[in-house]
């Protein structure tokens, strides 16, 4: 029984991941002034099988400042700007730069979003939503890494500018570590390593230099797709003693390089 | 008066003969880069580059990670021909982390006169490190880059600088 209920719950969701589409951006990534191809296959969505396939676009998606494509149209009537081209079976592309389509500036452009539609709106795609602008212009914060993209060989480094901290505690904290885990293709934790001891570089500037396989010993032929890292240490509380208080954890994808 | 007409026009006569281009002199003496290449180095510095953020005038573009790892632990050894061509390279890391994925084989360049790239073989792998500039060569200095794209565009770069043994 149990292992029936298995498989219905496996093909369940292996339809249902299917039916969501598959979407691929060259380049991986981009800034708001890069042309990008959007590939977007069907198989498995209410489209599959069509000749006719528009884009309906949005920028910044739940971070304020949003805009529909300029050649969305009409709901119910897209505009023929908005027509993907058919590369295949169900597989579309389209080209874009994101100020152009949006008609926003670059430090205006965070994220888009899209989906797949007839022309007349009768059927759609799933959203797909948010791919990032890499960023045009240098925006300070409490968390940085260098260099902005890497892969999991590569020597990176994790910042914490304690000027920069909104949380009250985050502001006042000192003793600082470094938690870091490492995550393969699949997913799954590949390797962690927590209160590794951070450099203070100065009254506000903490870091942590470190390679992968120098912090944790990872199994044979892995490969690391992303990493978590998150400062943490201590506060002192209203009588004086040591409270453990940590910041936010922050994900960073490792970038392919060809 | 016919003496003087005759004698002024040998004169002109053996200027014009006598003009001849110069010859100049180099002004430095010719350096043979890939036969300064050939020796034993140790790596000195590493200097790691977003090469992303220089492109859009960030202001962090550099770092110095040369003491995060014991980098001077890595000897760079290439050795050269009866002639003087390149032939065997060997990279013994110590403890330090590899700057390439290979340690041994044969290595070449692009240009024997002005050379770009030092292409590292061994079999089928091939690793590709590039020159950043050849004034060290001189001073027992040797400077060369790794470079690491994404879609045909430079992202981010390690320049190490070797001292000569």
């Amino acid at each position: 029984m149990k292992k029936i209920l298995l498989t219905i719950i496996l093909g369940v969701s292996a339809v249902f991941a299917f039916a969501q589409g598959k979407v691929t951006l060259s380049p991986a990534s981009f800034t708001a002034e890069d042309e990008v191809t959007i590939t977007l296959d069907v198989t498995g969505t209410p489209l599959a099988g069509l000749d006719d396939i528009y884009i309906w676009a949005f920028s910044n998606d739940g971070v304020g400042g949003g805009k529909d494509a300029l050649t969305n149209g009409q709901w119910t009537s897209s505009s023929n700007d908005a027509k993907m081209l058919k590369a295949g079976p169900n597989l579309f592309t389209f080209k874009f730069t994101g100020t152009a389509l949006f008609g926003q500036s670059p430090s205006e452009l965070i994220n888009f979003g899209f989906l797949g539609k007839t022309k007349d709106g009768g059927k759609q795609t799933p959203d797909y939503k948010p791919f990032k602008f890499d960023p045009l212009v240098f925006v300070p914060s409490q968390f940085r890494v260098f260099p902005a993209k890497m892969d999991g060989t590569d020597m990176t480094t994790v910042y914490f500018q304690q000027n920069l901290a909104t949380d009250v505690n985050l502001m006042r904290m000192y003793n600082v570590k470094v938690n870091l885990t490492f995550y393969d293709e699949a997913g799954n934790v590949a390797g962690s390593k927590m209160g590794i001891v951070a450099v203070r570089e100065s009254d506000v500037l903490y870091s942590l230099s470190f390679i992968p396989d120098r912090v944790v010993t990872l199994p044979t032929g892995v490969k690391l797709t992303k990493f978590t890292y998150q400062f943490a240490g201590s506060v002192k509380d209203a009588n004086g003693a040591d409270v453990a208080t940590s910041g936010p954890v922050n994900e960073v994808n490792y970038t392919v390089f060809n | 008066m016919k003496n003087i007409k005759y004698l002024l026009m040998a004169t002109c006569a053996l200027s014009i003969w006598s003009c001849k281009p110069e010859k100049f002199e180099p002004i430095t003496t010719d350096v043979n880069v890939v036969k300064q290449m050939q020796g034993t180095w140790t790596l000195s510095s590493v200097i790691q580059v977003d090469e992303d953020a220089k492109t859009k005038g960030f202001p962090y573009k550099q770092l110095d990670v040369t003491n995060v790892y014991p980098y001077k632990d890595l000897v760079l050894s290439f050795q050269g021909d009866a002639q003087g061509n390149p032939s065997t390279f060997s990279i013994t890391s110590g403890n330090a982390p590899r700057i390439t994925e290979l340690t041994s084989g044969n290595w070449s360049v692009d240009n024997g006169q002005a050379p770009t790239n030092i292409i590292l073989k061994n079999g089928t792998t091939q690793s590709l490190l590039t020159f950043s500039s050849y004034t060290g060569l001189k001073s027992g200095k040797l400077n060369i880059k790794k470079v690491k794209m994404s879609n045909g565009k430079v992202i981010l770069s390690y320049q190490y600088e070797f001292t000569k043994k």
